[in-house]
């Protein structure tokens, strides 16, 4: 098996948004490569159809009715959140925007 | 010299309207306090799923209607992952794979050429939350979450800013008219961007593509691009090459500038949303939308003309639903609509922006309107009569008749009144009207000012007209 | 003398229509044995002021159901209205949520009594429910074993007779994993039999709630109580409830029963092998028809798995970001430090490597050939099973390759969580109803075997399950070490 590369890893934890200590990234260069490696298995299956199934769910969605309903109370939405601002949810400055 | 040729590809938003969001019962509405029109599901809470609003699909099906796509059937949800903070669940739900139309387009008219403009597809999502900047903090309000959107992509098929603003128009006059959104730019109900890239004319590669986000008006999506063209160029024109980057239209400045050079390749990582099985459109469903859809744009157009309303103020008209809606509700009756169109646009409208009024703030009724109508155009009542009653009729609970008594306007038309003002002036002008009966042209002319001025503009001009000729011939 | 909480439901019932017996009664009985039963670390939150709160409510009103009155535990990954619900994560510690699921509503309203949430892997993912941030829970057989996952608190609760009912959820097994370790009757629901409303999300496509109980007949009637269509999740399917105790008593003698052959290979463990075999012997000896069939793909169904799994657990656990609820960590001076730091610090190893794998599996150069792929394979190796139904009325197979196994031992191989679970996997890459009953022991640990039924045909899963269970006559008190004589 091969180890994932150091980049490949940082990249991949950052799709993930999951900061890696230099540490860390030298167990998931293993870890990680066992895994694909299992995963790879599927390569050896060749001739399915091309129907692919997202859910096991045969019914077509039920939609639903225009109307509405109960929605929260502001002290309901800010509950749980770690930081607020008055009536507001409060993150570190958005850039690009 | 070498000659550059633009490519335009525009995307818009815009926020469809009905009455509760896309996957949740909040109610979908602009400008309630901040995070007051949320529920779990829009803050993207833990175990939540969505549910699908079946007004949203018909609002997909009536626009891929309008915009002349082919509609899909079968259709599924993906998600488009991204972390961002206005991104409650940190993926989008939206149609990647399965958009609800396909292959449309709208129809442009450039200096008299009618030109098709091609849309890719459209798609239905969803809408992010709204943030506000406060110092080092950006603060969330959830109320916009989860308000459903469609996607309007266009092929890369336009090559100058006035298509582009053409486009932009034809396609906001026709998701407005058909009650799909309300689409206010300024309140982000409608929201465009546009790619832009240049190339040496008749070359097969595409330039090198900019993309400028958000831009606030459709004059300025003009402008944005007409500065992007010449930006680009100039590069070009220097042998300079430039990376693809995304960019914003700066309203001050009145120029585009950089907001970051894109990275290789937004990674969305897409996938089908296992939350939501197939939605399948059936023949009646697809039937029972477009039939619910209001008369468009270019029927109005239509209707009008052939009413013999002014393209002006055909176009007026269309600049003010309210009125051609107020119009329109007379559309099988024989009203005289281009008497009816003069009056609203002209009369009615500016006492209604002088009172900051609406029209159905004031006391005007069907019945009475289109007696007014049916009065000015049989001649009972001249335009100076109609102005001078207009704000008793738009104000007081009383018939047109009431109000002619009480302002005591004579029957116009009374002709024992009109042949009395008439005896009068011809009395009063014998060298007039022997003239007249020389056959001076000019005699009937004054005569005529005569009478209108004796009867200070209170009668019909036309029915005076004749029965001045008549009266002089019975001489 | 036993305790009342050891009777049957139907006795319990009984004593609670002749007034004998009250709910805070019986609740003092089962908070006793939770303080006895510390050591098996299988509760995460107690829920003693809420539990004997709504048991003085009941006590103001008629016996109504055969579940009323009765305590029930709850996997902490099913959200409960003013009830944290940690999900055994860092990330969701002090978690409050502000809604109820679905079948948290079902049960309240069928009046049963919540007494905790129960310890789990970190949001499901493990098969030892030793990632769980609060630390393992113990098999109450024997204490230095795992329990096995990820339901295993829920399990391990039933199996030492704390509460007679509990709920578990089942992503690739985590009903059936641990009731075969050990030794309950724990039902994964045909995919969409139950809502999923308010289950926090592993993999959506493969999640199913499920009842955890100690015999087969309470587990159709807490299934009777969960069942059915919900508004609030398009899954959910409009397939009528039965009743699901209707077919149980009624003889099994001449059933169709397959075997996937892959599921019976060398895969499995003599000690299995041994127990499910004298199984089969026992359908043959009563008239039934067991042959071994063929089901496409089981070789590669972990590999498949892995691919759904971990891709849709990336996004599904995207939402974890320290916005909106749950951890958050301290210095973030960017949205991008707030993201990285918070999930760095929030997860747990087997949860970040996971979503890392997913991630990935999902990026555009990838998807087409892993994940579009799986999903293909996944629609032919449905087909395949519902091809084999149309022989055979229910198919069979072990449920574990092994017997429970002592805690750690696993810990260090990240793909050891997965073979554990090649066996259960496939019922849920199919949306197919499976359940574990108790089978056998080996060294004084229990061993399960699998039922596998045509998609909504969980009545007659029961009906076969209830039959083995006469027959087998298990003593599955071993699990019971209260000393309360």
């Amino acid at each position: 098996m091969e180890k994932l590369s150091v980049e490949e890893v940082k990249h991949i934890a950052h799709l993930a948004r999951i900061a890696v200590t230099e540490e860390e990234i030298e167990k998931y260069r293993v870890s990680l490569a066992k895994l694909f490696e299992m995963i790879d298995q599927i390569h050896l299956i060749e001739g399915y159809n091309d129907d692919m199934m997202f859910s096991p769910c045969e019914e077509e969605a039920i939609l639903r009715k225009d109307e509405i309903g109960d929605m929260l109370k502001e002290d309901e939405v800010l509950l749980n959140a770690p930081h607020k601002n008055g009536k507001f949810i409060e993150v570190p400055v958005m850039l690009n925007e | 010299m070498t000659k550059y040729e633009a490519t335009i590809g525009i995307e818009v938003h815009v926020e469809v309207k009905s009455k509760s969001k896309f996957f949740s019962q909040a109610e979908n509405r602009y400008g309630k306090s901040a995070n007051s029109s949320c529920t779990v599901v829009d803050l993207g809470y833990p175990g939540t799923l969505p549910t699908v609003n079946s007004e949203v699909i018909q609002q997909g099906i009536r626009a891929a209607h309008l915009l002349h796509c082919s509609i899909t059937k079968k259709m599924h949800f993906d998600r488009k992952n991204y972390f961002y903070p206005d991104n409650p669940k940190n993926y989008q739900i939206t149609q990647n794979r399965t958009p609800i139309g396909t292959n449309g387009y709208v129809e442009i008219e450039l200096n008299s050429v009618k030109k098709p403009i091609y849309i890719e597809e459209i798609h239905l999502e969803e809408d992010t939350c709204k943030s506000a900047h406060k110092g080092r903090f950006s603060l969330l309000d959830f109320n916009r979450a989860g308000v459903p959107l469609i996607e309007i992509v266009s092929k890369p098929c336009m090559h100058t800013q006035e298509e582009a603003v053409l486009y932009l128009e034809k396609l906001r006059e026709t998701l407005f008219y058909g009650d799909i959104s309300d689409c206010k730019i300024e309140e982000g109900s409608m929201r465009c961007d546009a790619n832009v890239s240049i190339a040496k004319e008749g070359s097969n590669h595409l330039g090198t593509k900019c993309e400028i986000k958000n831009i606030g008006s459709i004059r300025n999506v003009g402008i944005a691009i007409q500065k992007e063209i010449e930006r680009q160029t100039a590069l070009l024109e220097k042998g300079e090459t430039f990376q693809e980057q995304t960019r914003r239209f700066d309203d001050k400045l009145g120029d585009t500038v950089l907001m970051r050079v894109k990275e290789t390749g937004n990674d969305y990582r897409y996938f089908p949303e296992p939350d939501i099985p197939f939605v399948i459109l059936t023949e009646e469903q697809i039937k029972k939308a477009i039939e619910t859809l209001p008369m468009g744009s270019d029927e109005r157009r239509k209707l009008y003309l052939e009413r013999g309303i002014h393209p002006k103020n055909v176009e007026k008209l269309l600049s003010n639903r309210t009125l051609s809606d107020y119009l329109n509700t007379y559309q099988d009756s024989d009203l005289d609509f281009v008497i009816a169109s003069n009056l609203l646009l002209g009369d009615i409208s500016s006492y209604l922006n002088r009172n900051f009024m609406e029209l159905n703030d004031t006391k005007l009724t069907k019945e009475k309107f289109s007696d007014l109508i049916s009065k000015i155009s049989k001649g009972e009542l001249s335009n100076q009569n109609a102005k001078d009653i207009l704000e008793d009729v738009l104000e007081k609970e009383l018939s047109v008749d009431e109000i002619m008594k009480e302002r005591n306007i004579q029957n116009i038309t009374d002709s024992s009144f009109v042949e009395k003002l008439i005896s009068k002036v011809i009395m009063e002008n014998e060298e007039s009207v022997s003239d007249y009966h020389q056959g001076k042209d000019r005699a009937i002319k004054y005569l005529m000012g005569q009478v209108m001025k004796e009867a200070k503009g209170s009668i019909n001009p036309k029915v005076a007209n004749e029965k001045l000729i008549e009266m002089l011939n019975r001489k | 003398m036993s305790k009342y909480i050891d009777l049957s439901i139907l006795e319990i019932h009984a004593l609670y229509k002749e007034k004998k017996l009250t709910p805070t009664m019986l609740l003092d009985e089962v908070f006793e044995r939770i303080e006895k039963e510390k050591d098996l670390n299988c509760f995460i939150t107690i829920c003693k002021e809420e539990a004997y709160s709504d048991a003085k409510r009941l006590e103001q009103e008629e016996v109504r159901g055969l579940l009323w009155g009765i305590p029930i535990a709850i996997k902490d990954n099913i959200v409960t209205k003013n009830i944290r619900t940690t999900c055994a994560s860092k990330m969701l510690e002090h978690f409050l949520p502000i809604y109820d699921a679905t079948v948290i509503e079902k049960i309240k309203k069928e009046g049963l009594l919540i007494v905790g949430k129960m310890n789990m892997d970190e949001f499901a993912m493990g098969s030892t429910s030793e990632t769980s941030y609060f630390g393992p829970p113990k098999n109450p057989w024997n204490l230095s074993f795992i329990t096995g996952g990820s339901s295993g608190g829920s399990a391990a609760c039933v199996a030492a007779r704390i509460t007679p009912l509990a709920l578990g959820s089942d992503t690739g097994g985590s009903i059936r994993q641990p009731a075969s370790y050990t030794g309950i009757v724990g039902m994964k629901p045909t995919y969409g039999r139950v809502s999923r409303y308010g289950l926090i999300a592993f993999a959506s496509s493969l999640d199913q709630i499920g009842p955890m109980t100690r015999t087969v007949y309470e587990n159709a009637l807490l299934l009777n109580v969960i069942a059915g269509h919900d508004e609030k999740d398009l899954t959910s399917s409009t397939e009528p409830v039965e009743d699901f105790t209707a077919f149980i008593g009624k003889d099994v003698q001449h059933l169709k029963i397959g075997i996937p052959s892959y599921l019976v290979s060398d895969v499995v463990s003599d000690e299995v092998r041994c127990v499910f075999e004298n199984v089969v012997s026992l359908l043959k000896e009563n008239g039934n028809t067991v042959e071994l069939v063929d089901i496409s793909y089981l070789e590669q169904a972990v590999s498949l798995y892995q691919v759904i799994a971990m891709g849709e657990a990336s996004s599904n656990l995207a939402r974890f970001d320290g916005i909106r609820y749950g951890y958050r960590t301290d210095n973030a001076n960017s949205v991008d430090e707030l993201y990285e730091k918070t999930r760095s610090e929030g997860f747990g190893e087997e949860v970040k490597r996971r979503i890392m794998v997913g991630s990935s599996l999902l990026s555009s150069s990838k998807a087409k050939i892993y994940y579009d792929k799986a999903l293909s394979i996944r629609d032919d190796m449905r087909s395949s099973f519902l091809q084999a139904f149309e022989k055979y009325d229910l198919l069979i197979a072990p449920t574990t390759t092994t017997k429970a196994y002592s805690l750690g031992q696993g810990l260090d191989d990240p793909l050891k969580s997965f073979m554990d679970d090649v066996l259960v996997i496939p019922a849920n890459m199919a949306g197919l109803p499976a359940l574990n009953l108790p089978a056998g022991f080996h060294e004084q640990l229990p061993i399960g075997i699998q039922i596998i039924g045509a998609p909504f045909k969980e009545a007659t899963m029961y009906q076969l399950a209830s039959f083995l269970e006469e027959k087998l006559a298990l003593d599955l008190e071993g699990g019971v070490h209260h000393d309360e004589i």
